[in-house]
């Protein structure tokens, strides 16, 4: 063999080496699919309960963004808090109320009847998703968008329900985006909610 | 003209009290958002001490619930929990102001829901200055 067969053959080695290198990273810099539920993801397809009492599947959303809530009615503070924050939030927008929907699913799927919620979230002047479900399914849902709660029995009988209080960006093809935290400007959420709707 | 002085001396005494520690809470501003079935209430109010000296807020009663508690919401670790909060301080020259997130009345066992647009009287109980009452307007669900 040659010494310029050799040094061919190395080109081509170190060309193949380089393909590969960059098809490897190229991978890796892919967002991974939301369909799967494994570590490192953040939501996916799923199917709960409307306000209506019927199933609603979460291809529904799809079209425009979605700001996702994780609450419970009987919540006097935080939730209409951040329900209205978002009402607030979609009005500073200023594409009118389609351009984002704004999700409720209830961590308290025993109180939270469609019924309840409905009632609940008719309070509001602006549109709302109101969804809940089985106790299984609400655990699912949960698990998806990596939502913590938990019930905590109240002195003087009933409980609360201590939960995830940030808000799930997700775009208009249920692709997570970012989270809007309750301690951050609303500048900083009305960029996000820019970024999701644009 | 002895019996004149006599009031007056005694208006002087009292304003003298005042500037010798003691608290003069003055409540406002109260408001809730309106709820529907048996969901409870929060009551969020502006509380002024501008007196001498420090009071606390000790706790809360209404004719219009069973139960009415100072309450806490709080971010812990990106999780929003409510829990009792104990007694508030409100220092002499302070004002405190309760705002959605934070420190609020919880109203549970509402005798009827609360309806955008009425009003309804709230006491809010203190070590010093005793009950206090406040009207308390129940505005829009979207008010922040």
């Amino acid at each position: 063999m040659s010494l310029s067969h050799l040094r061919l053959m190395l080109w081509v080695i170190a060309g193949f080496v380089a393909a590969a290198t960059a098809v490897l990273i190229w991978r890796q810099s892919q967002p991974q699919q939301a369909e799967s539920t494994a570590f490192g993801t953040m939501g996916g397809p799923f199917t709960l309960t409307g306000t209506d009492g019927k199933p609603f599947a979460s291809s529904k959303l799809n079209g425009r963004p979605a700001a996702v809530f994780f609450g419970f009615t009987h919540c006097p503070d935080v939730c209409p808090t951040t329900l209205a924050r978002l009402a607030k939030l979609r009005r500073q927008l200023g594409q009118g109320d389609d351009a984002l929907s704004i999700v409720f699913v209830s961590v308290d799927p025993e109180r939270d009847t469609p019924a309840e919620l409905q009632t609940y979230l008719s309070l509001f002047d602006t549109p709302v998703v109101g969804l809940t479900g089985t106790p299984a399914q609400i655990e699912q849902v949960k698990k998806q968008f990596g939502v913590f709660s938990r019930k905590v029995e109240q002195p003087g009988g009933g409980y609360s329900v201590d939960h995830t209080a940030a808000v799930i960006l997700l775009d208009r093809n249920g692709q997570f985006v970012a989270t809007l935290s309750p301690d951050e400007g609303d500048q900083v959420a009305l960029e996000k909610l820019k970024r999701a709707a644009a | 003209m002895k019996r004149a002085l006599f009031p007056f001396s005694a208006i002087l005494l009292l304003a003298a009290c005042g500037q010798n520690g003691e608290p003069d809470i003055q409540l406002g501003n109260a408001w809730a958002r309106p709820t529907r079935g048996d969901a409870p209430g929060a009551v969020y109010v502006a509380i002024n001490n501008k007196g001498a000296a420090d009071d606390r807020l000790t706790g809360a009663f209404t004719d219009h619930a069973a139960m009415a508690m100072v309450h806490q919401s709080e971010l812990v670790d990106g999780v929003a929990t409510m829990r009792m909060a104990g007694e508030i301080n409100i220092p002499a020259g302070s004002r405190i102001e309760m705002v959605p997130g934070g420190t609020h009345i919880m109203l549970e066992g509402l005798r009827a829901p609360l309806k955008t647009g009425d009003s309804f009287d709230l006491v809010l109980k203190f070590r010093k200055s005793g009950d206090r009452n406040v009207t308390v307007d129940v505005t829009k669900a979207e008010q922040l």
